[in-house]
């Protein structure tokens, strides 16, 4: 009996972060890099005494990287679990299967996945990318340093790659650019034969595609480089990790992210001297969604050290209010539950390394909750 | 107008080499070989590897035809031979052999993407327009392997002895033919063609544990309305494969997805044996 008590009272003490991530399917891939990026956060924090006196202690649950699997991860993490908080890297559909559940157990969430935009809830801070975000320092690129004016669109054929499209069609057309064709393939489908032909036949000056990231892309960019082509080439699904291994075929391919590992900052230095500290040869290349999951960990203690509690409605007060410096930047979840965020313009060189053009401070996030504005 | 006839030409040559070793195996041993998939797969990783090991890109294909053809043999020896008369068992064997090969892929490689070297990158001028290089070279090669495939089954004493088996196996056996023998070599052989193939495509597709899924969905279709002959397997994948790509380029891609599948169901719904006797 008394241990039971010393045991419960300890459970009290330290403060408990839900990382529904999916360990299993389509995310499993990336899963492993948002793990230790949790782990390193957590690790710094408790180092330096916790929050509030308090240590920090992460639930991790696997997602399965889809709806259902998130339905039960979410499912136990708040209700059997009893966590203070979720940080969540993972897939639309798994976080839509969750939010419900958020909103009915009332805990602050932190998603930390970039996505297609306008998912609101009381209960949630974003703080990673959406397409007004993303599009933009592509296509500026294309227009107005390389003259483009006819785009070629391709996607895999779910709401992330139609929704970016769609965005990049609308944004393009504003600009007094045409867009000649839009197509796309299912998510499992490999052979991009006819497309690329009919891209090749409506001749276009610029190409942005935005596949489901892995084999999709890969398949579709080694099919593009077979049929030799050499216009310029914006891609939203490729990482830098794919990028390296790809060799040749990546070469010149744009893209635009909120991270990338040679940012010259100090603060993304120590982290990647922390990172690799810390794992050693296990440490994984760290991306655009593992680093705002370890920025994600830092934002929700030091909205719990602001709010002076773990109370959730206080601390999703202070989560809008709080200001993360990290690998990424200054960041604050302060635009509807969005953030500002820098992002920046790559290019990849002919080692399959990334080489920063261009960096656009603090672009907006648009509108994309007005109705929890602030 | 040249491009669409190099995209039907190209994609049928693809669907050819793709199906050719499930074919034989059908033909031969009336097994669906629910493992071709695998196999393909397993092939993608020998171009992989071949590639880490600094060889010349074209050794990928006779290396994984030879890994092939000695799994090949393995696995029709241990697994498939002791479930011969139980046909609807063996199938559901070859069905798990597939899911084990990719576990166990999973498990030395890892869920990620890995890439092969190509062997021709870049494009050659035909016909009046830059065509991707590679692909014509498969078209090439699918040619080979057909006039290869039809002459082993023609000219040889294997082919022989395989073609009686495949008329009447019992009849085969009584005038001394070893069936057993004929079938191993057979499903060797599919194996071999499986794991070729799939270092064949990898050029074109990426590398990962289920590379070869989306191909057996399509293969088996082929091979169903093809009968069991290496030339109406030529003839369907030149019709269905050029189904696919005209709908893919007049309608939409994502039907031209389904075509091949939908269009094999409206053939053998015609004509239940397919393109085997037309």
């Amino acid at each position: 009996m008394g241990l039971a008590c010393a045991v419960s009272a300890q459970a009290e003490e330290t403060i408990r972060i839900g990382i529904p991530v999916g360990l299993s399917g389509a995310n499993s891939v990336v899963a492993p890099s948002v793990v230790q990026a949790s782990e390193l956060a957590v690790d710094q924090i408790n180092a330096k005494g916790g929050v509030l006196g308090r240590r920090l202690e992460l639930v991790i649950a696997d997602d399965g990287s889809g709806a259902q699997g998130a339905q039960r991860a979410y499912d136990s993490l708040v209700f059997q679990q009893k966590v203070d908080a979720i940080v969540a890297m993972e897939t639309s559909a798994a976080r839509n299967a969750g939010l419900p559940i958020v909103n009915r157990g009332k805990v602050p969430l932190i998603y930390t996945s970039f996505y297609e935009g306008r998912s609101c809830s009381p209960w949630m801070h974003i703080n990673a990318w959406v397409p007004e975000q993303q599009v933009a320092p592509i296509v500026d690129q294309f227009m107005d340093e390389m003259g483009a004016k006819k785009f070629f669109l391709i996607g895999s054929d779910y709401a992330f790659g139609r929704g970016m499209l769609e965005f990049t069609r609308e944004y393009v057309e504003s600009k007094g650019g045409t867009v000649v064709g839009e197509e796309y393939l299912p998510m499992d489908g490999s052979d991009w034969t006819a497309i690329i032909s009919q891209m090749r036949s409506a001749s276009p000056d610029a190409l942005i595609t935005s596949t489901a990231g892995g084999a999709p892309n890969v398949t579709l960019t080694k099919q593009l480089r077979a049929t030799g082509v050499d216009i310029p080439y914006g891609n939203y699904a490729i990482d830098e990790g794919t990028a390296a291994t790809m060799g040749t075929d990546a070469e010149g391919i744009y893209i635009a992210a909120s991270y990338i590992t040679g940012i010259d900052s100090a603060a993304n230095k120590a982290f990647l001297e922390a990172l690799n500290a810390k794992f050693g040869a296990k440490a994984e290349t760290p991306s655009e969604l593992s680093v705002p999951q370890y920025e994600g960990i830092l934002a929700y203690a030091a909205a719990v050290e602001k709010a002076g509690s773990t109370d959730a409605e206080k601390v999703v007060e202070a989560l809008g209010e709080v200001t993360v410096d990290g690998p990424r930047g200054s960041i604050t979840m302060n635009k509807q539950r969005h953030s500002p965020l820098t992002m920046y313009l790559g290019r990849v060189a002919a080692d399959g390394s990334v080489e920063v053009i261009k960096s656009f401070p603090d672009v907006d996030p648009g509108e994309q909750c007005p109705q929890l504005a602030g | 107008m040249a491009i669409l006839v190099l995209d039907i030409l190209t994609t049928a040559a693809i669907l050819f080499a793709v199906s050719a070793g499930l074919l034989i195996i059908l033909g031969v041993m009336k097994l669906i070989n629910f493992a071709h998939g695998a196999f393909l797969t397993v092939g993608g990783y020998m171009a992989y590897l071949n590639g880490a090991a600094g060889l010349s890109p074209w050794l990928s294909i006779p290396l994984a035809a030879g890994v092939g053809f000695l799994g090949g043999l393995v696995i029709e020896r241990v697994i498939v031979r002791p479930l011969y008369d139980r046909p609807l068992d063996a199938i559901l064997a070859t069905w798990g052999l597939g899911i084990v090969i990719g576990q166990l892929i999973t498990l030395g490689f890892g869920r990620g993407v890995q890439f092969a070297p190509n062997p021709i990158s870049g494009t050659t001028e035909l016909f009046g327009v830059d065509y991707s290089a590679y692909r014509l070279a498969v078209a090439v090669i699918a040619v080979l392997l057909v006039v290869a495939l039809s002459a082993l089954l023609k000219l040889t004493r294997f082919g022989l002895n395989a073609r009686a088996v495949i008329m009447n196996e019992r009849l085969a056996r009584g005038l001394g033919i070893d069936s057993t023998r004929v079938r191993a070599l057979t499903f060797g052989l599919g194996a071999a063609l499986a794991c070729a193939a799939g270092a064949l495509i990898t050029p074109l597709i990426s590398v990962d544990p289920n590379m070869g899924l989306p191909w057996l969905v399509n293969s088996f279709m082929l091979v169903m309305v093809a009968g069991v002959s290496f030339p109406s397997l030529l003839v369907a994948s030149l019709i269905l494969g050029g189904a696919q790509v005209v709908v893919s380029t007049y309608a939409n891609p994502i039907l031209g997805g389904m075509t091949i599948v939908v269009a094999a169901a409206l053939v053998l719904r015609i004509s239940p044996k397919g393109f085997s006797r037309a």
